[in-house]
């Protein structure tokens, strides 16, 4: 491929020079590109050395054992005895597909590579996804409307609320923040992105009292609710309440379709069965499209 | 200066290569307003002419970077060689930004003392001075630019260090002529440190730059040698069946990396250079080559197609793990790591052309950076800032240099035939 001036010379004296050495005398590194020449030529090698091993060990003979294989390389050589048993088979042939597999397997290798490589990507990715969505919402439910459909409610991975389809956005979260309000928020928020649970309800508790009807409060009762189900050990009571407070202070908040369908939950566990039924219900009557009523039928579907 | 006496010492012992293998050089592309610097004749303070004209190595020096315009000599008002004799409004008329001046002086020993003045603030930037053996004034003369590339960059200069590479000559009866050659990294001074029939290949540099090893065929079958170029002192590493290829010396300089095929196919070895041991790093069907030692010594990057096309790895010696680095395009091979640990030069193919392009390894970023199609065997300058490949023009390879962030092109023909295999010096260390 790379017409190097110096190649033809090497090559010839390679192959020259190869016979016997399992045709490997070529320099990998010559050049960059030539590592698809030492491929190659590594294949030629491997042919050349299999078909000369076929009429080195004839079916015949080698079936009955007797004489073992010969050829003049330093391969690793798969005995003639073990071989034999196999009808039709040849050491060539087997040498043949060794080869064959040996280029599936690095095939194969390659393409989990890439896939593991993807996943990595698209883990991180998403993770960005998720934490600019959250920012988006955080910055006020003027933008809401142009979110939807883009939610999802998970426990703890995918709770961000979008407002309901026509849902409108007026509610406390129209006033404007306060100072410092959004970077003590992003600070509680940024604990539970590195799992610090302990530590974010702490934090999301001291931003709820110093901005008790600030713009990001809704967020922090929710948060608060999702929180009180994870920590160690879990308080489904403040979860509750938290939840309840979101709904009954902030009925038009974007949030309100997962919160009620968390309220579902923690009911569930609470071993409500009734009320837990009823904000599932509530969720899927009030906002049949929301990605939260859709995992409502699903709870329902797996727990009534 | 120690390391310029055994330079001395090294040019007794070889043979000074013919005129025309050595590599010129012609700058393709400079930044955009480069600096424009004046650079004055020095004063030459010793008996008889001046051997080198030393503001002239510094001009050309600064010149190459392509982020200096040197002034014209030519369009200088007035030559001083001290502060007391400089005008910064002579300077100012012809535009220029900074003045260099000095003297030279030769005794047992040569001296360069400079200056360097900011012609707005009207102030000394930087003075100094450097000294060596008489025989180096060339690379003092680097020194200088390096001194002057550092204060008005930021960034260390790498002018006074040297390239290792494989002129191909091929005479009338159509047979090659090798001959592994050593020069300035302004392409000056080439020296020969192996010549014949026979291909040499994959040169490299110990880390104290005072020691080379490379591939020669000159037993018929590929050998890895390595030279000490103050003495001359040559010494056969491997002679393995099969390839013996690749080294690549570790950043303590105790331990070579390599390639053999003695076992099967082409793995990675280690080679420890004080006990002679041979420990297999790499076992695997795939081949695996091109070895480059991580600046910590910690890890090494290499080539293989275990996943089934070549593609760069890296392998930890101290979990012995091996793991993927490159996932851009069907083809990135033979990685060279600047001494950041960061940036790697490689050759990565894009739409069936060889480019030579630099990954970031901390942002897994890919960036082209030539465009010509079959550029091979990248390496690194010292301080990071230049990548230095094999390229083709017409019938003949060239070398051809780019900076790491596309902005500087010049390329290093020979006068005749072909050069390949470059191999950049790390800092020399006294």
């Amino acid at each position: 491929m790379t017409a190097v001036s110096i190649k033809p010379a090497l090559r010839a004296g390679f192959l020259l020079m190869g016979a016997g050495l399992f045709g490997f005398a070529i320099p990998g590194s010559l050049l960059a590109q030539d590592y698809v020449d030492v491929e190659a030529e590594r294949r030629a090698a491997e042919q050349a050395m299999a078909t000369e091993a076929a009429p080195v060990v004839d079916p015949a003979t080698s079936y009955t054992g007797i004489r073992p294989y010969s050829g003049s390389t330093t391969v690793a050589q798969p005995p003639a005895e073990t071989a034999a048993p196999i009808t039709g088979t040849d050491s060539g042939s087997l040498i043949l597909r060794v080869q064959q597999l040996e280029a599936d397997v690095r095939r194969l290798a390659g393409l989990l590579e890439e896939a593991t490589q993807a996943l990595r990507s698209l883990e991180a990715q998403s993770l960005e996804r998720y934490v600019d969505l959250d920012r988006r919402l955080a910055q006020g439910g003027s933008t809401g409307s142009a979110q939807q459909g883009a939610s999802t409610g998970s426990d703890m991975t995918g709770t961000a609320g979008v407002a309901p389809p026509g849902g409108d956005a007026t509610d406390a979260r129209s006033v404007d923040a306060q100072e410092g309000e959004e970077p003590a928020y992003r600070a509680a928020y940024e604990k539970v992105r590195e799992r610090d649970f302990d530590n974010a309800v702490l934090a999301f508790t001291e931003f709820l009292s110093d901005y008790p009807f600030g713009r990001y409060a809704p967020n922090a009762h929710y948060w608060l609710g999702e929180l009180y189900l994870v920590v160690e050990p879990p308080d489904p009571e403040l979860a509750r309440q938290n939840f309840k407070l979101l709904l009954d202070q902030y009925p038009a908040d974007p949030k309100v379709p997962d919160a009620l369908y968390k309220l579902g939950r923690v009911q569930f566990i609470k071993g409500n069965r009734q009320r837990s039924r009823e904000y599932l219900d509530e969720v899927i009557r009030e906002y049949p499209s929301h990605a939260a009523a859709q995992l409502a039928r699903q709870f329902l579907l797996e727990n009534f | 200066m120690l390391f310029g006496q055994r330079w001395i010492l090294a040019l007794l012992l070889l043979c000074v290569a013919p005129a025309w293998a050595e590599l010129q050089i012609e700058i393709n592309q400079g930044v955009e307003n480069p600096t424009p610097i004046a650079v004055v004749p020095f004063a030459w303070q010793g008996v008889g002419s001046a051997p080198e004209d030393v503001a002239q190595i510094v001009d050309s020096d600064l010149a190459r970077s392509g982020q200096f315009s040197p002034v014209s000599r030519r369009d200088m008002l007035s030559y001083p060689t001290r502060e007391s004799e400089l005008f910064f409004r002579d300077w100012r008329a012809i535009s220029a930004e900074y003045v260099l001046i000095g003297r030279v002086s030769v005794g047992s020993q040569a001296r360069i003392d400079f200056q360097l003045f900011d012609t707005t603030r009207q102030e000394a930037v930087e003075s100094g001075a450097v000294t060596g053996p008489v025989t180096e004034l060339r690379m003092l003369a680097h020194r200088v630019a390096d001194s002057v590339y550092e204060t008005l960059t930021g960034i260390p200069g790498a002018f006074a260090t040297r390239l290792l590479y494989v002129s191909v000559t091929r005479n009338p009866e159509g047979k090659d002529f090798y001959r592994l050659t050593l020069a300035d990294a302004d392409g000056r001074r080439p020296i020969v440190l192996l010549e014949g029939r026979d291909p040499i290949l994959s040169p490299s540099w110990s880390p104290d730059g005072s020691e080379v090893a490379y591939v020669s065929f000159e037993t018929s079958r590929p050998a890895i040698y390595r030279q000490n170029l103050r003495t001359g002192a040559r010494e056969q590493l491997t002679n393995f069946k099969g390839l013996n290829n690749s080294p690549a010396w570790s950043p303590d300089g105790n331990t070579m990396a390599l390639v053999l095929s003695k076992d099967g196919n082409p793995d990675i070895y280690l080679l420890s250079l004080t006990s002679r041991a041979l420990t297999r790093l790499t076992r695997h069907f795939a081949i695996d080559t091109e070895p480059t030692w991580m600046p910590d010594g910690k890890s090494l990057l290499f080539t293989s197609d275990r996943g089934g096309r070549p593609q760069i790895y890296r392998y930890d010696l101290r979990t012995q793990k091996i793991e993927r680095v490159t996932f851009q395009g069907p083809y990135n091979a033979r990685a060279r790591v600047a001494q950041d640990g960061r940036n790697v030069a490689l050759v990565h193919q894009r739409d069936g052309r060889y480019h030579i392009a630099v990954f970031d390894l901390v942002t897994d970023r890919l960036t082209v950076l030539t465009e010509t199609s079959l550029d091979e065997s990248p390496s690194i300058a010292p301080n990071g800032s230049i990548v230095l490949y094999a390229t083709k023009r017409g019938e003949n390879s060239i070398l051809g240099a780019v900076a790491v962030d596309g902005g500087v092109r010049f390329s290093l023909p020979a006068r005749e035939g072909s050069v390949q295999e470059p191999a950049w010096s790390p800092y020399f260390t006294p």
